[in-house]
């Protein structure tokens, strides 16, 4: 939570001074933002001092408004985020890798993260694993060091919906964050469902079908629809281009993930299957106990 | 209402006369291993013969996203207020669709004319068709398995030819000028009697409807029955997305990249989010699940019968297929049922779940 009460009070300049920068991130958020068609109009409206992937001057020492992508990994991560915090008023976070810690966050999955963290540093860098990356640390969101003003989720994010986030931090207007789960999306792109196309596809019966079907979900069927438990917001893209969701926007707060437990089982899918893959872009969030205090309360 | 003979064929003529009549013809075409009702620019991509859409065909009426106007935020002007206005004949609705139109009449037409449904229900030329009820349709329960006003015409399928209803004066045009038509016969009759007759039987399941609201409201502080519900619910609202008379929606407004000009719409909400309830300073007076799905049925079974004599739900089952975990009105309507003795006998976790016995 921020920590102060009208966001909009100290952007007051017509023009606030932005900074763009990554941390631990493929920067595909930064390449997204380049792929808004109306990039030119949203930068009439801030003086964009810095953006890590498209401007080599160095980063200024003043800003208003800083756009951070990527997780955190390092002491000197740790640093540049506090230094940030202290200068910029308002902070956004860019993309599912900041917002939640995404996909680097698995580095610290499981009950034990530090050991996790060796493991993998082990299996990526051999006998150079204690002397590369010294500075590592359990990877981790920016909300687990410093205050967020907004948050961006998606692998990557959405142009459009940063365009309206961006607008919402200049008149320092609340964000509203979906809380719901995809499902309903769905249904309003009338997709139909993958978990009732893959019962019809396993169905001897319809075998004359089946090849028909199999088009429409491709890849695995192994891999479930996370669209159960994942927030949505995006339109069911990958739905749409007949794929199943893999839960880049995060465990939705309405989610009832027990529910959607027993949901899978019923399917004869395995759970842990579904845990796995849910734990591509949320394990930051499964580790964390929030999540079961959460389904608690809104149980 | 007259009544008139065509052959099965003559759709191909009905549809070419839709098509120079109107700008837009919509109908049932098939989608993967669903229905859908979409724009058709064939008779051939027609579907007459579906069992049931992923959306109803009420979208046309209130869209899932619909601009109420543009504005611009510094001059404070607003500008594109007015409705789209697409004429637009819609072919092959079930009874239990059009019964549904005829309930948010009541609601976008009554006390406050909605003029953006009013739009679009000016504009709409209805052709409804007859269905057979298969798993999951409980519209005898609710008296909305027969229409018979709020469409221009309806066609009953007599197997090799259908018997057409024309209930407005465009409806007899469009029969004069395209379509080779007989008076009904005999016959004809007969055999409308002996397919009503073969729908009425094809019913495998009528849910219990004695005392409904009564009951409900006696209920509806057992605690059990709905912390059943809730605890399987995934919150996902694609119920309400997929119900024609679910009619909540949210109004947004979204500024463009520049921040001086924007967009005001609405959009399809849901009773099952937890943003439904949230007030000032965080309150949320439906904070659980449970509390969301006795709210929604609520609604349908109690709260418009007590206003309006109706009960806000057409049986058409579309829900029963969009919930991932058997949430339906069945299952709620056979939970009020069970009596608290039968309920103690039960051996197992309470509820049985009604329409596992479909």
């Amino acid at each position: 939570m921020s920590d102060f009460e009208h966001p909009a009070s100290s952007l007051a300049s017509d023009r606030p001074k932005v900074i763009v920068l990554s941390l631990a991130s493929d920067f595909g958020c930064q390449v997204q933002l380049s792929n808004f068609p109306y990039l030119l109009e949203s930068l009439s409206t801030i003086d964009l001092a810095y953006w890590q992937l498209v401007i080599s001057a160095d980063m200024p020492t003043d800003y208003d408004l800083a756009i951070i992508e990527g997780a955190v990994t390092t002491t000197k991560h740790l640093k540049l985020l506090k230094e940030v915090r202290k200068t910029a008023h308002t902070v956004i976070a860019l993309g599912t890798c900041a917002a939640m810690g995404g996909i680097p966050a698995l580095a610290g999955h499981g009950p034990s993260p530090e050991e996790r963290l060796e493991d993998c540093a082990r299996t990526v860098y051999g006998d150079y694993a204690a002397r590369i990356a010294q500075n590592r640390i359990v990877p981790r969101p920016l909300t687990d060091v410093i205050s967020v003003d907004y948050s961006i989720v998606g692998c990557p994010i959405d142009p459009e919906e940063f365009s309206s986030v961006l607008q919402y931090a200049l008149l320092g207007v609340k964000e509203r964050p979906e809380r719901e789960p995809l499902c309903a999306q769905c249904k309003i792109i009338e997709a139909p469902c993958f978990y009732t196309v893959q019962k019809l596809a396993a169905d001897d019966a319809c075998q004359e079908e089946n090849n028909k079907l199999s088009g429409l979900y491709r890849g695995s069927t192994d891999i479930p629809c996370l669209g159960l438990v994942t927030r949505t917001g995006c339109g069911a893209l990958c739905i749409s281009r007949g794929r199943p969701c893999t839960g880049c926007r995060g465990i939705a707060q309405d989610a009832n993930l027990e529910s959607a437990r027993n949901f899978i089982r019923e399917q004869g899918r395995s759970v842990e299957e579904f845990d796995r893959a849910l734990a591509i872009y949320c394990s930051h969030s499964m580790n964390s106990a929030v999540l079961n205090d959460h389904s608690q309360v809104s149980g | 209402m007259i009544y008139k003979i065509i052959a099965k064929q003559a759709i191909e003529d009905l549809f070419k006369g839709l098509q120079e009549n109107y700008d837009e013809v919509a109908g049932p075409r098939a989608c993967g291993p669903a229905f859908v009702f979409d724009k058709l620019q064939h008779a051939c991509e027609l579907r007459l013969d579906y069992e049931s859409t992923i959306l109803p065909p009420t979208k046309y009426f209130l869209a899932p996203t619909e601009r109420l106007m543009r504005f611009n935020r510094v001059t404070g002007e607003s500008y594109d207020s007015e409705p789209v206005q697409t004429s637009r004949a819609i072919i092959g609705m079930h009874p239990c669709d059009i019964n549904a139109v005829l309930l948010l009449d009541e609601i976008f037409l009554g006390d406050f004319i909605d003029p953006h449904y009013a739009a679009a229900r000016k504009s709409t030329f209805i052709i409804g068709t007859s269905c057979m009820p298969t798993v999951g349709h409980i519209c005898n329960a609710f008296g909305t398995d027969e229409i018979h006003r709020g469409f221009d015409l309806f066609l009953t399928d007599l197997d090799d030819r259908y018997l057409l209803s024309c209930r407005s004066v465009p409806a007899l045009e469009l029969v004069d000028k395209y379509l080779a038509a007989s008076d009904p016969t005999a016959k004809d009759i007969d055999d409308f009697q002996e397919r009503t007759k073969r729908f009425k039987d094809a019913f495998t399941f009528t849910p219990n409807m004695d005392q409904l609201p009564l009951l409900y409201g006696a209920k509806y502080n057992d605690e059990q029955l709905w912390k059943d519900v809730g605890d399987d619910c995934l919150c996902c609202g694609a119920c309400a997305a997929v119900c024609p008379v679910c009619y909540c929606f949210d109004v947004c407004d979204k500024l463009d990249a520049s921040g001086q000009t924007g967009l005001r719409y609405r959009s399809w909400d849901s009773c099952l989010k937890s943003e439904f309830a949230e007030v000032a300073h965080n309150h949320n007076f439906r904070p659980t699940r449970a509390s969301r799905v006795r709210y929604r049925f609520y609604h349908k079974f109690v709260g418009n019968f007590s206003r309006q004599g109706k009960m806000l739900c057409v049986g058409c089952g579309r829900c029963m297929r969009a919930c991932k975990v058997n949430i339906t009105p069945a299952r709620i309507i056979g939970a009020l049922q069970q009596s608290q003795i039968d309920k103690e006998d039960a051996t197992g976790d309470g509820i049985e779940k009604a329409d596992d016995a479909e």
